[in-house]
């Protein structure tokens, strides 16, 4: 941008400047001629008859000093300033003009040869460049100051169209770039520029494919989940008449031992089935939805109830609206691996309170027990799957927060691990920063908010 | 009461035919959608228990069909698939209740001693718990055969903790009971009204759970 300008402005300048130099060119061979014409026209009177005011005229062309000299063929001075150079004018041409310095200016100078019954004179005139130099400077001005309007207009209108020309891209862009990994919904093309939408057209075609990819992976699933669940069924079954006939009656410890166990390839099959489900989910299969938190949390009040009853644990709940833009069965099983492991964990008589509302701008699902918790340093690995803690009750089978951790992954959400306040135990909430306030009135007003107590 | 067992799997068909006939009940086992049709067609059924995964038409498409022909069977759907998509497209074609593979038996036989009970009870404007009975046609309740004295509103609260038992009411779902009366109605108030109700139910089996922070809870029968 700036070597154009520059190299514009240059060639606008030079052109300017020459039509310049012309004119004054010509203003200071008519100085010339204006000398010319006091010659005399006899060889028998001194050569020139200059009036004191006239050479005073000539010689002053304020601001600029206008010096002259009359000289013959053979360069000898005949009127005027002699400190003046010669210079031979080629036979061919009337007027020579040189740039050169005279009496520690600069100058610009015209040899200018007439005839004269004197024979073959050179006049010289040279006039310093004040004026000159001062057009120089105001044909650069200008030049300058409309080419750098010009200019900067253009790069406005350059910045201003193409940002606006490209904001539909950004939108794209951001779109994309705030896409969890596994949303593979396609591009919505209409309000994009037409110039990119045969590339978004490929794009989603892509998307199509890895869709189907992701169908085909769920179907398995589902399928493998029908395999392993049916005979599943039909041992359970077995099992159960055998013992209503009183089968394991000799031996009531080998009956806990096979139930267990089929509890636990339930469990884990069940484990296995929702991880692979959530890690394979797309958004083929998932269209996110506004979810209630605090509907979500009352809704495990009916489903782990009796367990804990069975093993006293006070099981409570602290409500708050909040919504959040999600999968209902992943939240819902992202709880419930939550609670089931804190139910697991904390031993009898232990207190279990979850607890549903918004941090900040950030709705949080969380569950706080009172057990024995988790040291700082093991926090990362209960992550991992099929880390088990050493020592902790059997049942479990690793993959519980394993399968938090990815739901909340897909939600955008983070998954904390903190002391309790105040007690020993366990503190794990699902942190969903980008939740919006409840968007709807939420039946389930904060039931225990000190407003709602007073009558 | 007479059964329909609609699962191919044969390990599964004869523990369930086995451990509802235990219970009392007549079990016929259908191996297809289409067998299932043919029984239903010329015998009559109190309950149809159908596994979703079927060869050919799945489960599915037997109770939508069942459905469109307006038969009124209660129908209870297996899932193996333990997706949440498929329990609420059961429930969407028509079924009445679903259990996920595996499950346990006595469980299975609860719940079809509540479907029946309830498709047989559409009539029947009684509620019934452990000893209590709520009479919704007359207004009128007794406990271990004595009447009991409840006024509207302690009526309104029990009624709805029996009818969502063992589920968990939120003490808010009970304000909105209320509300036909009460405008203004208060959790303190609630809490008052469930604390006479229990005195009143002190004698009986009944037991009215306070959940942390929700509610209350009335537990299964036992």
């Amino acid at each position: 941008m700036a070597a154009v300008f520059a190299v514009s402005v240059f060639f606008d300048y030079r052109l300017a400047k020459e039509t310049a130099d012309a004119a004054f060119d010509q203003s200071l061979t008519d100085d010339a001629l204006d000398i010319a014409s006091h010659i005399r026209n006899s060889e028998n009177l001194p050569l020139l008859e200059l009036s004191a005011e006239v050479e005073t005229m000539l010689r002053n062309d304020a601001p600029d000093k206008v010096y002259f000299a009359v000289r013959d063929s053979a360069g000898q001075l005949l009127a005027g300033d002699a400190d003046l150079p010669d210079f031979p004018v080629a036979a061919h041409k009337q007027a020579e003009f040189k740039d050169s310095a005279f009496r520690g200016e600069p100058t610009r100078v015209v040899f200018y040869k007439i005839r004269s019954p004197h024979g073959d004179l050179t006049i010289t005139v040279a006039e310093t460049i004040v004026k000159r130099n001062g057009a120089s400077r105001t044909i650069l001005t200008a030049m300058i100051l409309p080419t750098l309007a010009v200019i900067l207009a253009t790069f406005m209108a350059v910045y201003f169209g193409v940002r606006k020309g490209l904001r539909p891209l950004e939108n794209v862009e951001k779109e994309i770039a705030t896409r969890s990994p596994r949303d593979l919904r396609e591009i919505a093309i209409d309000a994009t520029p037409r110039e990119i939408r045969p590339m978004l057209a490929r794009l989603n075609e892509l998307f199509d494919l890895l869709r189907l990819a992701s169908a085909a992976q769920q179907r398995f699933l589902t399928d493998a989940a029908h395999q392993l669940r049916t005979p599943l069924a039909g041992l359970q079954t077995q099992i159960e008449l055998a013992t209503a006939e009183g089968r394991f009656q000799s031996d009531p410890e080998r009956l806990s031992r096979i139930e267990d166990a089929t509890e636990r390839i339930s469990h884990l099959v069940d484990q296995l089935l929702t991880y692979a489900r959530a890690e394979s989910s797309t958004a083929a299969t998932q269209i996110f939805e506004p979810v209630s938190l605090a509907v979500l949390a009352e809704k495990a009040a009916s489903i782990f109830l009796d367990r804990a009853l069975g093993k006293n644990i006070d099981l409570g709940f602290e409500i708050a609206p909040a919504t959040v833009d999600g999968s209902p069965w992943m939240l819902r099983e992202a709880l419930a691996n939550i609670i089931d492991n804190a139910l697991r964990y904390t031993p009898a008589h232990g207190v279990v309170t979850v607890r549903s509302g918004m941090r900040g701008a950030a709705a949080i699902l969380e569950v706080e027990d009172n057990g024995a918790g988790i040291p700082a340093d093991e926090r990362e690995r209960v992550f991992e799957r099929f880390y088990r803690r050493p020592g902790s009750p059997s049942g479990g089978c690793g993959l519980g927060l394993a399968i938090v951790r990815e739901i909340a992954a897909l939600h955008g959400a983070s998954v904390e691990l903190a002391d309790p306040q105040g007690t020993t135990g366990l503190r794990i909430a699902l942190v969903f920063p980008r939740a919006g306030a409840p968007a709807h009135t939420d039946p389930h007003r904060g039931i225990d908010s000190p407003a709602m107590e007073k009558p | 009461m007479r059964i329909l067992v609609v699962e191919d799997d044969n390990l599964v068909a004869s523990g369930i035919k086995q451990g509802l006939s235990q219970a009392g009940y007549t079990v016929d086992v259908a191996d297809s959608a289409e067998a299932a049709e043919d029984s239903l067609r010329n015998e009559a059924f109190d309950l149809a228990v159908v596994d979703i995964g079927l060869p050919r038409a799945d489960g599915l498409t037997l109770i939508r069909r069942l459905r469109e022909q307006d038969n009124p069977l209660p129908i209870l759907v297996l899932t193996a698939r333990g997706s949440m998509e498929d329990t609420i497209s059961g429930l969407d074609v028509g079924a009445d209740d679903y259990m996920t593979k595996p499950f346990r038996l006595p469980e299975l036989s609860a719940r079809i001693r509540a479907l029946i009970r309830r498709s047989h009870a559409i009539a029947d404007t009684c509620l019934h718990h452990n000893g209590l009975t709520l009479d919704t046609n007359s207004r009128t309740a007794t406990l271990g055969g004595a009447p009991l004295e409840l006024t509207k509103r302690e009526w309104a609260i029990l009624e709805a903790l029996l009818m969502a038992s063992p589920n968990v009411v939120s003490k808010d779902r009970l304000v909105q009971t209320l509300a036909g009366w009460d405008k203004d109605i208060t959790l303190n108030a609630i809490e008052v009204y469930v604390s006479r109700l229990r005195a009143k139910l002190a004698e009986g089996y009944i037991e009215i759970r306070t959940v942390r922070g929700i509610g209350y809870r009335i537990d299964a029968p036992a």
